[in-house]
């Protein structure tokens, strides 16, 4: 399996694809913590439901996990590219036809799929990376002028930045895996890019929108959860735990899928 | 010793069977032609054997495994089907290197491939910058990598200049001669003609011929080929052959005649006998795309196949 994680890294290498995944990354991790620190340090709230998005109060953003708050408001976005360049990856190499080399090369084809799962985990941690990076870079000069303090963002910094990377990660992984799973089925990924969009910003948007909706169990009010290490109505416990059942359920899925199917167009 | 099997092989798509209890025995070494029209079976009968789908019926084996397990023989194969296919963004050698970490290959391999299809000094460029003739030789450096036993090649020669095909029908040859089988699948049968050594005609997904190119070629008749110093005399002149017992065809503003050169003479008198001067009188031979269409129907398989369907029945 080693030998088809490094063939895999070796084509998700592709320089413009990187930039524009990392690119990305980056570009929220600014616009999100350019917009929370103007609402917090301002007193307003977005509106309930508002699509993938929950900004820190105040006191929040002022304790030492409040140097990686933007992280968490960030991911359910962070969740969507992610989501796209795992279904590009893996939709692409349909549309290209290197499917059918890839399988004849390695008929085993649960090693194809657990080597393209393996290299998109190595590229989403360095996408992770470069979104936590970049998010402390934003955060620290946008902070005080805006008269949010910043005295205790040193405190215990490993474990917050570890802590706050290490759950965001988490949260991407499953991300990515429902756009690999979209990816395998649609053999599309344009298909598996609106299917995952559409889900947050429409569907996912109008059941929070229901009175008593069971949104615990939705994925991105979960991933949303687990990216901020727990909320107020769902323990971070839970959502790992749900968000685990999404991703074995995913995988389950989309091996049954790609080990039987047909390669043919 | 055969290298590839298939025993009543079946395969069907929704109406449509693509293969029909087919039967075949492709000897070990040197180069197989396949041909057939569209819609023939030809892509469906490579796709059982490299694993990528499974038969509905019948059996069959590539290097004496069966094709339900493809991993005990995936690292003896090499292929490359239908258009060559690359992550356009990467380079040629990036895209080779890595196939060859999938396939576990020294990366020096990678180096050996370039050099044998003539990318040497242009692998660092992007895929994409490349034209197909230069995918094409990327496509058959893939199929090259693990230095396979059987090599099995979907139109090698597709977008290639003049000189591009000659070099690549050299290599098939050579590679032919060293041991390996190639499997050329393609519907330039001049290409097919000049560099196989066995012929394997399918049509409707049954098989119509399997044999050396020799034999095929001896079913090649002679033909004169005549044309008359008017245009306006060609009905004449075929009216008056055919009348004379002359087996005649017109393509264009020629008639074909089919007969050996020694009645050449013949034919020339009995043309002059019709009043009409010939301005052309050539003895040529059936080419493999004559005896192609013989054996084959002159049909359009994926036509066929669509009208059978259409009308509810197996093609």
């Amino acid at each position: 399996m080693v030998a088809a994680v490094r063939s895999e890294l070796t084509r998700l290498g592709q320089p413009r694809m990187l930039i524009t995944w990392f690119g990305l990354m980056a570009l929220f991790a600014v616009l999100v913590n350019t917009i929370m620190v103007t609402f917090v340090s301002g007193g307003g709230s977005l509106p309930p439901g508002a699509p993938g998005v929950a900004f820190p109060s105040l006191a929040e953003m002022e304790s030492p996990s409040g140097l990686m708050a933007g992280l968490a408001a960030a991911s359910n976005m962070f969740g969507i590219v992610t989501l796209s360049f795992w279904a590009m990856a893996t939709a692409g190499d349909y549309s290209s036809g290197l499917i059918r080399l890839l399988v004849a090369a390695e008929p085993r084809r649960w090693r194809l799929l657990a080597g393209k799962v393996g290299a998109l985990l190595v590229v989403t941690a360095a996408a992770t990376t470069v979104a936590a990076i970049v998010n402390v870079l934003a955060v620290t000069p946008m902070a005080v002028p805006a008269g949010i303090s910043t005295a205790e963002w040193g405190t215990d910094l490993v474990a917050v930045v570890g802590g706050a990377w290490v759950n965001l990660y988490l949260s991407l992984c499953v991300w990515g895996v429902l756009g690999l799973v979209i990816a395998v089925l649609a053999r599309s990924a344009a298909v598996a890019i609106s299917i995952g969009v559409g889900y947050v910003l429409v569907v996912e948007s109008l059941v929070k929108m229901v009175k008593d909706a069971p949104s615990d169990w939705l994925l991105g009010t979960t991933l949303g959860a687990v990216a901020s290490g727990g909320t107020a109505t769902i323990a971070y416990g839970t959502a790992l735990a749900v968000a685990l059942g999404y991703v074995t359920l995913g995988l389950v899925l989309a091996g049954v899928v790609f080990v039987r199917r047909d390669v043919t167009d | 010793m055969s290298i590839v099997t298939t025993t009543d092989l079946n395969r069907r798509f929704g109406p449509i069977t693509a293969l029909n209890h087919l039967t075949l025995e492709l000897p070990t070494a040197g180069v197989i032609g396949l041909v057939g029209p569209n819609g023939s079976g030809k892509s469906t009968l490579i796709r059982i054997l490299l694993g990528l789908i499974r038969p509905t019926g019948g059996s069959a084996s590539v290097l004496d495994s069966s094709v339900r397990s493809p991993r005990n023989y995936a690292s003896r194969v090499g292929v490359l089907i239908e258009s060559p296919a690359f992550i356009p963004g990467l380079s040629a050698r990036s895209n080779l290197v890595s196939l060859a970490r999938l396939r576990r290959l020294p990366l020096g391999r990678v180096d050996t491939v370039i050099e044998q299809v003539g990318l040497a000094g242009r692998d660092r460029e992007p895929v994409k910058r490349f034209s197909l003739g230069m995918k094409q030789r990327l496509g058959i450096a893939a199929a090259l990598l693990s230095d396979p036993e059987l090599l099995i090649l979907d139109e090698p020669t597709n977008g290639l200049d003049p000189a591009g095909i000659v070099e690549i029908r050299e290599l098939l040859r050579d590679l032919g001669r060293n041991g390996r089988t190639v499997i050329v699948s393609s519907h330039q049968l001049s290409e097919i003609e000049a560099v196989c050594d066995h012929l394997v005609v399918i049509r409707f997904g049954e098989l119509v011929f399997s044999g050396p190119m020799t034999e095929v070629l001896k079913r090649t008749r002679e033909h004169i080929d005549i044309a008359p110093e008017h245009p306006a005399d060609l009905e004449r002149l075929e009216a008056g052959l055919f009348a004379g017992g002359w087996s005649v065809t017109t393509v264009d503003d020629v008639i074909r005649v089919a007969a050996a050169a020694d009645r050449a003479a013949d034919l020339n008198r009995a043309a002059t006998a019709t009043g009409v001067t010939l301005s052309r009188l050539i003895v040529a031979q059936d080419n493999l795309e004559e005896i192609f269409l013989e054996m084959t129907g002159r049909v359009d398989g994926e036509l066929a196949n669509g009208r059978a369907a259409a009308n509810g029945k197996v093609a």
